[in-house]
C-alpha cells in the first residue's frame, strides 16, 4: 500500500494515519451547517478574531510558514502571493475569491460553499485583513445556483449580525463581500479574465504583468485565491502553521481535496493529506476501478494523463513529483478511464469542451483548439481519417503547446498529446479501419 | 542595457519591448496584433521567439555562471514568448531564426489562415496586405486544413464609410483597441467567442468622428474604405505623401490616385503631428475633387454668358479691363487654406497693381499667431494641465486626439530606427484616463467634453465676459493677491472652480491653453485669453479657422490698412475683385454688390453662386492638387504635394499670377511655386523645396505677430444663431456622397424644447436666413445645445460666431414626416 513512502515518516501522508482529521469538510453534509448559528456553535469566526489580534504581516507570515499553496490548480504559495501586495497607499484593495470552479472533474469548492459558506467568508475576511483589503469579491460560477443562494443568505446573515460590514465584530476592521455570479464561461476561472468579467467587460485574459497585486480589479491592488485556499487559512490561523505543515511532504504541505470520478466504485470528494499516493486514493478511498482501467488524469481534464500502471499509481500526490512524472496536480480532479473506453472518443469529448470554451482572443486557441482540432476528431471518429491525419494531429497539438496567450490551449493540448503518446494504437486503428478499437457502449448499463 | 538578438549585440533602453529590440537589431519578426501607438496585447502570437536571460543568485546577487564556459548562464523560457509583450532584461538573448522558432511562426501562420478565405485576387488589400506578406515570408506555402472554412457576412456595412468582411478578419483586435485607446469612443467589440468570434457594433453605425483609421490599421482586407472599394489594385495606385489642407492640424496624408482620380486618402505618418491618425472629414471628404462639374478651362463672359477660352485669352481680357484702374480700387482675396506660395503670388499681384486691398478669408479679427510661449502638439500630448476654449474635435481633429494622449499620461516614446515603437509596453488596454487635467469651455456641449474633468457651457453671449473674468482673477492672484470678485458673476463657474483651474494651470510647468475662432473673432476675448495664459504661465495653441490662416498671416498676406480688409471688398469703393476659392455671393446682399463691379475674376474649382456672376472664371485646383507649403497650428512648416488628378488646365494661384504677369508683360514674383519659394526663403529663412514630409518647426515670431486688425464689426456678442466649426466641410457636402450619407446633411441643431416651441421636428429641412445668408439645413434635436440657441455649421463665407437668425423668414422645405410617407 505504501509504494512511494514519504521521505519523512513523521509527517502525515496517508488517510490511514490516525493523526489525520477531516477539517475543511468536517461540516459538509451536516444538516443545517450552513447557518451562522451552526457555524458559531463550533467556534466559527474565532480564527478571524484571533487574526485581528495579530499584525497583518504576522498573518501573512503564518500562512507562509504553513506552506499553503493555491488550490486552484497552479499551486502558487498563498502567503507569498499575499506578500506581493504593494504598501497601503489609501487606494481601495480587494481580495477576490475565485469560486468559478469549472474544471471538468472538479467539485471540491461546490460542497464547501453549499454546506459551509461561513467558513469561506471567514477565510476571505482573514485574507482581507492580512492584505489590507476591505472589500471581498466572491465570483461564483453561474451554474452553482444552490451555492449562490447559500452564500447570498450567509452574507446577509453575517451583515445583519455584524460579521460583515463596518467594524466587523468590533475589531475596527471593515470588511464586506460582493457576491457576483458568472455567466457560464470556463475562461472566467483564469484570474484576469475573471476580473474582466467582474468589471462587466468581455472575459478575455489580461496581459501579465501587471499582476493582480499591482493592477487587479478596476486596476487596483488585488489578491485572488481559490475557495479552498481561503478556507484553509481559517484553520491555519486557528490551529497554527505547524499543524498544517505536519501534513504532506516537503514540497507540498497540508490538506488537499481529491475529487475522483470516472469508472470507480465510490466516486466523490475526499479530504486527504498531501503526499498520499494515487493508489491509496483510487483503491482505498474510491473503492478501486470498476473494471480494468488504462489511464487516469490526476488533476482535471486540463492535465496530461497517466497510464494506469504501478509507476504512476505509486506517485505521491505532491506538486513536484507529479510535475516530474509529466503531469500536474491541478485542482485534484482525478478521472479514471476504463480499458474499454475509446481514448479517441474520450479526447474528442475533452476537446469539444475546450473548443466551446475558447475565448477567441489568441490565434492558436481560436483557430487550433476551437476550430481545427475538433474537426480532426470528427473526421477520425466518422471513419474518414488516414494515418497521415494522426501525424498531422500530433504535429498540430505540439504547435498548440506553449504558444497561446493563456493556458487554455495547453489545457486542451496536454491530454490529447499524452493520449497520442500512450494510446497511439487506438488512433491508428481508427485511421486504418474506420472503426474504434473499443466501440462505444452505454456506460449506465455496465 | 545590453542584449543579444541572433548574435547581434545592442544597447536598448530599459522598458523596451523585445519586438522593438529585434527590429532595432535589423532582424524581423512577423506580427499582426501590435500596432504603433497602441497597447500590445499578445493576441496573434505571430511574433513568437525563443528568449532567455541570465539570472542572479538571490543570496550573493552575482550572475549564475555556466559551469562550462564561465559566462553567465542563459536560462531559456520553457515556451516560445510573444516578443511584443515581453520586456527586455539585462543580458537577454533572443532567437528569432532557429528551427524551433521558425516552426512556431510557421504554425501561427497556418492557424491564422485556417479560417481566412484567401480571396486575395478579389480583395482590395491584395498587394498591400500584412497577412499576405507574412504568409509568404513565414508560411509553409501549403494548407493542411481540409475542412470548410467559417462562413460569415462578407459585405457588412459597419457604417456608410466602412465595410467589414467578417470572413477575412483575423481577430487581431487592432480596430477594437483603436476605438477605446485613441478616440475613446467604444463603438466596436468582439461578439461571441472561440471560433465564432466576430467584430460588431452594439447599435448600428460607428458614432465617432475618427472611424476611418481602422481601415488603415487593419492588417487584412476585413475593414475597407467604402469610397474606394473595388476601385483599383494597390500596385496601380500612385501614392502622394502630402499634408492635409482640410484643417490647421497639418496631418500627414497619403493620397492614392489612379488614372487621374483620387481613389482614397490614407493617413500618413508624422510622429510629432498626427502620428498615424486622421479624422473622417479629412479622410472621406475628397470625393468632391473628382466631381463631374469641375471647371477645367478658363471662361470669359461674352454677351452675358460664360464661354470657354484659353488662359492667354482670359488673362488678356483681365489685363485690358483693369488697365488704368486705380489700384486701391482692386481687391484680392484668398481662402485661408491657400498655400504660402499662393500667398506670395497674391502679394506680388497686389504689389504690381498697387493695391493694399489684399486679404484672406475667413480671417478672425484677432491674430492667430501666439505671442507668448507657443505650444506644439507634442506639448499638448505631454501636458498635465489643459484648458480648452472651443471645440477642437471639429476644428482640428488631430488636436482632439493629442489632448486624449495627454489624458493617458504616457510620454511619447522616442523613435526607433524602424519608426515608432511597435509595442510600447507602457500603453495598456483600458488605461485609466486623467480626466481631471482637462477643462473645457464652449458655448454648447462638445464631443470632447465627455472626456473632460470639468466642462462649462456658458451662454454664447458671455464667452468674452467669462474669459475677461478669468483673466482678471488670474492676474489678481499672480503674486498671491486676492481677486476683487467684481467679475465673479461672469465666470460661468463658481469662484472655487475658477480658482482650482487657475491653480492647476499655474502649478503645472506643462500647462497648455487652447483656443479657437470662438475667441479669436473678438479681439477683447483674444486679449483676455492671452492675458490669462500669460498670468498662469501656460503655453498657447491657437486654432485658426482654415488650414493655413496662420501661415498667410505670418507672411503678411494682409490688407495694408485695416480699412482694406475682406469686408471692404464688398463696398462701392471696390471696382474690381479677384476671388480665389471663395463664394461670398451666398449672401444675397453681397451678390447684389458683386453685380455692380467693373470686373469680377473668380478662381474656382466648381461653379458657385459667385462664379455665376463673374466676368472671368479661372479653373482652380483643389488642396489635393497643389504644390506648396503650409504652416500648421503649432507653427510647423509642412510640404503640400500635388496628387496627379485630371483637372484640365486648372492651376493654383501662382498659375493665375503667371498668366496675368505675361499679359501685363512683366515677370511677377510668385509666378510659379519655385519663384514663390525664393521669396519664402527670404521671408522665413527656409528652403521650402527641401522640407521633409514631416515638416520643420518654424521659430516663432517675437512680439505681436502682425499689426493689422480688421475694422469690420467685431464678432457679435448678441444673436440667437451660433455658427460652429465642422469637421465635415459643408461647402463640399453635395459632392461628397459617402460622407454625406454617413454624417448627414448640414444640421440646424437646437434643444428639443426650442424645436418644440417653433413647431419643428428632427428631420425637417428648412431654409433659415442666418446673418443674412439663407442656409438650407436639416433640423436635428440635441440636448447639448442650450435652449433658445440655434447651431449651424460654418461656411468659409460665414465664420464661427454669433449671428441673428431670422426665424420669421424661416421656410420649411420638407417635413420629416412627409419624407417617411
Amino acid at each position: 500500500m505504501s509504494g512511494a513512502v514519504a521521505d519523512k515518516p513523521d509527517t502525515i501522508t496517508s488517510r490511514h494515519d490516525p493523526r489525520f482529521e477531516v477539517t475543511l469538510y468536517k461540516y459538509v453534509g451536516v444538516e443545517g451547517a450552513h447557518t451562522l448559528d451552526a457555524y458559531l456553535a463550533h467556534g466559527g469566526y474565532g480564527a478571524a478574531k484571533k487574526a485581528f489580534g495579530m499584525e497583518p504581516s504576522e498573518v501573512v507570515d503564518l500562512v507562509k510558514a504553513s506552506g499553503l499553496r493555491g488550490r486552484g490548480g497552479a499551486g502558487f504559495p498563498a502567503g507569498v502571493k499575499w506578500s506581493f501586495m504593494p504598501p497601503v497607499d489609501g487606494r481601495q484593495r480587494f481580495v477576490v475569491c475565485n469560486a468559478d470552479e469549472s474544471e471538468p472533474g472538479s467539485c471540491k469548492d461546490r460542497y464547501l460553499m453549499e454546506d459551509d459558506p461561513h467558513q469561506l467568508l471567514e477565510g476571505m475576511m482573514i485574507a482581507g485583513y492580512a492584505i489590507g483589503a476591505t472589500k471581498g469579491v466572491l465570483y461564483i460560477r453561474g451554474e452553482y445556483y444552490h451555492a449562490y443562494e447559500r452564500l447570498r443568505d450567509a452574507i446577509e446573515e453575517a451583515r445583519q449580525r455584524g460579521y460583515l460590514g463596518e467594524n466587523v465584530m468590533d475589531s475596527g476592521f471593515d470588511f464586506d463581500v460582493i457576491l457576483h455570479r458568472g455567466a457560464g464561461a470556463y475562461i472566467c476561472g483564469e484570474e484576469t479574465a475573471l476580473m474582466n468579467s467582474f468589471e462587466g467587460l468581455r472575459a478575455n485574459p489580461r496581459l501579465k504583468p501587471p499582476f493582480p497585486a499591482q493592477a487587479g480589479v478596476y486596476g487596483l491592488p488585488t489578491t485572488i485565491n481559490n475557495v479552498t485556499t481561503l478556507a484553509s487559512a481559517v484553520h491555519i490561523i486557528e490551529k497554527g502553521a505547524d499543524w498544517y505543515a505536519a501534513m504532506g511532504t516537503d514540497d507540498s504541505k497540508g490538506i488537499h481535496h481529491v475529487q475522483i470520478s470516472g469508472a470507480v466504485n465510490r466516486p466523490g470528494v475526499f479530504e486527504v493529506p498531501m503526499g498520499i499516493t494515487y493508489r491509496e486514493i483510487i483503491f482505498d478511498l474510491a473503492g478501486g476501478p470498476k473494471g480494468p482501467a488504462k489511464a487516469f488524469i490526476p488533476g482535471g481534464t486540463s492535465c496530461p494523463l497517466f497510464p494506469f500502471d504501478d509507476e504512476h499509481l505509486d506517485l505521491p500526490m505532491e506538486y513536484a513529483a507529479v510535475a516530474k512524472a509529466g503531469s500536474m496536480m491541478g485542482t485534484g480532479g482525478l478521472i479514471v478511464i476504463p480499458e474499454d473506453q475509446c481514448i479517441v472518443d474520450a479526447m474528442y469529448n475533452v476537446t469539444r469542451f475546450y473548443a466551446h470554451e475558447s475565448c477567441g482572443k489568441c490565434t492558436p486557441c481560436r483557430e487550433g483548439v476551437s476550430t481545427w482540432l475538433p474537426k480532426m476528431f470528427q473526421k477520425l471518429l466518422a471513419g474518414l481519417g488516414t494515418p497521415e491525419d494522426v501525424d498531422l494531429m500530433e504535429d498540430m497539438v505540439s504547435n498548440l503547446r506553449g504558444t497561446a496567450f493563456c493556458p487554455l490551449a495547453d489545457a486542451c493540448a496536454w491530454p490529447v498529446q499524452t493520449s497520442l503518446k500512450y494510446f497511439r494504437n487506438e488512433y491508428e486503428h481508427l485511421a486504418q479501419h474506420g472503426t474504434p478499437l473499443h466501440p462505444r457502449k452505454d456506460r449506465w448499463q455496465s | 542595457m545590453k542584449i543579444k538578438v541572433n548574435e547581434v549585440e545592442l544597447d536598448v533602453t530599459p522598458g523596451t519591448s523585445v519586438i522593438d529590440a529585434v527590429f532595432a537589431a535589423g532582424h524581423d519578426v512577423p506580427y499582426f496584433c501590435s500596432q504603433e501607438y497602441m497597447s500590445p496585447i499578445g493576441a496573434c502570437r505571430m511574433c513568437l521567439a525563443k528568449i532567455g536571460a541570465p539570472r542572479k543568485d538571490r543570496a550573493t546577487n552575482d550572475w549564475i555562471l555556466d559551469e562550462e564556459t564561465g559566462e553567465p548562464k542563459i536560462f531559456w523560457f520553457p515556451n516560445p514568448m510573444a516578443t511584443c509583450t515581453t520586456q527586455v532584461m539585462e543580458g537577454m538573448v533572443v532567437d528569432t531564426i532557429s528551427k524551433d522558432v521558425k516552426k512556431a511562426q510557421n504554425a501561427m501562420v497556418e492557424f491564422t489562415l485556417v479560417n481566412h478565405p484567401l480571396d486575395c485576387p478579389t480583395c482590395d488589400k491584395g498587394g498591400a496586405c500584412e497577412l499576405q506578406d507574412r504568409a509568404y515570408e513565414y508560411g509553409s506555402g501549403e494548407s493542411r486544413f481540409v475542412f470548410d472554412k467559417r462562413h460569415q457576412e462578407k459585405h457588412h456595412a459597419l457604417s456608410e464609410l466602412i465595410t467589414l468582411d467578417r470572413e477575412r478578419c483575423i481577430h487581431c483586435k487592432r480596430c477594437v483597441r483603436y476605438f477605446e485607446e485613441v478616440p475613446g469612443d467604444e463603438v466596436l467589440d468582439f461578439i461571441e467567442r472561440g471560433g465564432h468570434t466576430y467584430i460588431g457594433t452594439l447599435e448600428d453605425g460607428l458614432p465617432s468622428p475618427f472611424t476611418g483609421n481602422i481601415t488603415d490599421i487593419c492588417p487584412v482586407g476585413a475593414l475597407l474604405d467604402t469610397t474606394s472599394r473595388f476601385r483599383g489594385r494597390n500596385w496601380e495606385y500612385h501614392h502622394t505623401d502630402t499634408t492635409s489642407l482640410d484643417d490647421p492640424s497639418g496631418a500627414a496624408l497619403r493620397i492614392d490616385t489612379r488614372t487621374g482620380r483620387i481613389e482614397r486618402i490614407k493617413a500618413g505618418l508624422n510622429d510629432d503631428v498626427n502620428k498615424t491618425w486622421i479624422d473622417d472629414g479629412t479622410r472621406f471628404g475628397h470625393e468632391y475633387a473628382d466631381a463631374e462639374d469641375r471647371i477645367t478651362r478658363p471662361m470669359v463672359r461674352r454677351d452675358g454668358t460664360l464661354v470657354e477660352t484659353t488662359w492667354a485669352d482670359a488673362a488678356r481680357e483681365i489685363a485690358e479691363r483693369i488697365a488704368g484702374m486705380d489700384g486701391t480700387r482692386i481687391g484680392i482675396a484668398l481662402r485661408g487654406d491657400a498655400t504660402l506660395e499662393e500667398g506670395v503670388a497674391a502679394k506680388a499681384l497686389a504689389d504690381h497693381l498697387g493695391s493694399g486691398r489684399l486679404d484672406t478669408a475667413p480671417r478672425p479679427a484677432a491674430s492667430v499667431l501666439p505671442d507668448g510661449a507657443a505650444a506644439t502638439l507634442r506639448d499638448v500630448a505631454t501636458s498635465d494641465a489643459l484648458f480648452v476654449v472651443g471645440d477642437p474635435t471639429e476644428e482640428a481633429g488631430i488636436v482632439d486626439l493629442r489632448i486624449k494622449d495627454a489624458l493617458k499620461g504616457v510620454e511619447p516614446a522616442p523613435l526607433f530606427p524602424h519608426g515608432p515603437a511597435i509595442a510600447d509596453l507602457r500603453l495598456k488596454e483600458r488605461m485609466p484616463r486623467k480626466r481631471e487635467i482637462l477643462t473645457i469651455c464652449a458655448p454648447y456641449r462638445t464631443d470632447l467634453m465627455k472626456h473632460a474633468g470639468q466642462a462649462h457651457v456658458p451662454p454664447a453671449t458671455s464667452m468674452v465676459d467669462l474669459l475677461h473674468a478669468l483673466a482678471e482673477r488670474a492676474s489678481a492672484t499672480v503674486d498671491g493677491g486676492t481677486p476683487s470678485g467684481a467679475w465673479d458673476d461672469a465666470l460661468g463657474m463658481t469662484a472655487a472652480e475658477a480658482d482650482a483651474l487657475i491653480t492647476r494651470m499655474r502649478s503645472s510647468t506643462r500647462g497648455v491653453m487652447i483656443w479657437s475662432a470662438f475667441v479669436s473673432n473678438d479681439p477683447r476675448a483674444d486679449e483676455a485669453a492671452r492675458t490669462f495664459a500669460k498670468s498662469v504661465g501656460a503655453k498657447t495653441l491657437i486654432l485658426g479657422p482654415m488650414a493655413n490662416t496662420a501661415g498667410l498671416e505670418r507672411i503678411s498676406v494682409l490688407p495694408s490698412h485695416d480699412r482694406y480688409d475682406y469686408a471692404s471688398m464688398f463696398t462701392p469703393e471696390t471696382k474690381a475683385l479677384f476671388l480665389a476659392s471663395l463664394d461670398p455671393a451666398v449672401d444675397p446682399k453681397v451678390a447684389d454688390r458683386l453685380r455692380e463691379l467693373d470686373l469680377l475674376v473668380v478662381h474656382a474649382a466648381f461653379p458657385t453662386a459667385t462664379s455665376a456672376l463673374a466676368d472671368v472664371v479661372l479653373p482652380a485646383v483643389t488642396g489635393y492638387e497643389k504644390d506648396g507649403t503650409t504652416l500648421n497650428v503649432e507653427g510647423r512648416l509642412l510640404p503640400v504635394r500635388a496628387a496627379p488628378v485630371e483637372a484640365g488646365t486648372a492651376t493654383d494661384f501662382t498659375g493665375v499670377v503667371k498668366q496675368l504677369g505675361e499679359a501685363f508683360g512683366t515677370r511677377l514674383e510668385g509666378r510659379s511655386v519655385k519663384s514663390a519659394r525664393r521669396v519664402l526663403r527670404k521671408l522665413l529663412d527656409v528652403d521650402a523645396a527641401e522640407l521633409p514630409t514631416t515638416g520643420q518647426p518654424l521659430p516663432p515670431v517675437r512680439g505681436k505677430a502682425s499689426g493689422a486688425r480688421a475694422v469690420r464689426e467685431y464678432a457679435r456678442a448678441t444673436g440667437d444663431a451660433l455658427i460652429v466649426p465642422s469637421m465635415v466641410r459643408v461647402e463640399h457636402l453635395d459632392r461628397n456622397p459617402h460622407l454625406r450619407a454617413e454624417r448627414g446633411d448640414a444640421a440646424l441643431r437646437a434643444h428639443p424644447a426650442t424645436l418644440h416651441a417653433h413647431g419643428l421636428t428632427s428631420g425637417d429641412v428648412v431654409t433659415l436666413p442666418i446673418g443674412g445668408i439663407p442656409r438650407q439645413l436639416r433640423v436635428t434635436a440635441s440636448e447639448g445645445v442650450p435652449e433658445g440657441l440655434w447651431l449651424a455649421p460654418t461656411l468659409p463665407e460665414q465664420p464661427v460666431g454669433l449671428y441673428d437668425a431670422n426665424l420669421a423668414a424661416m421656410v420649411r422645405e420638407r417635413s420629416a414626416t412627409a419624407e417617411v410617407a
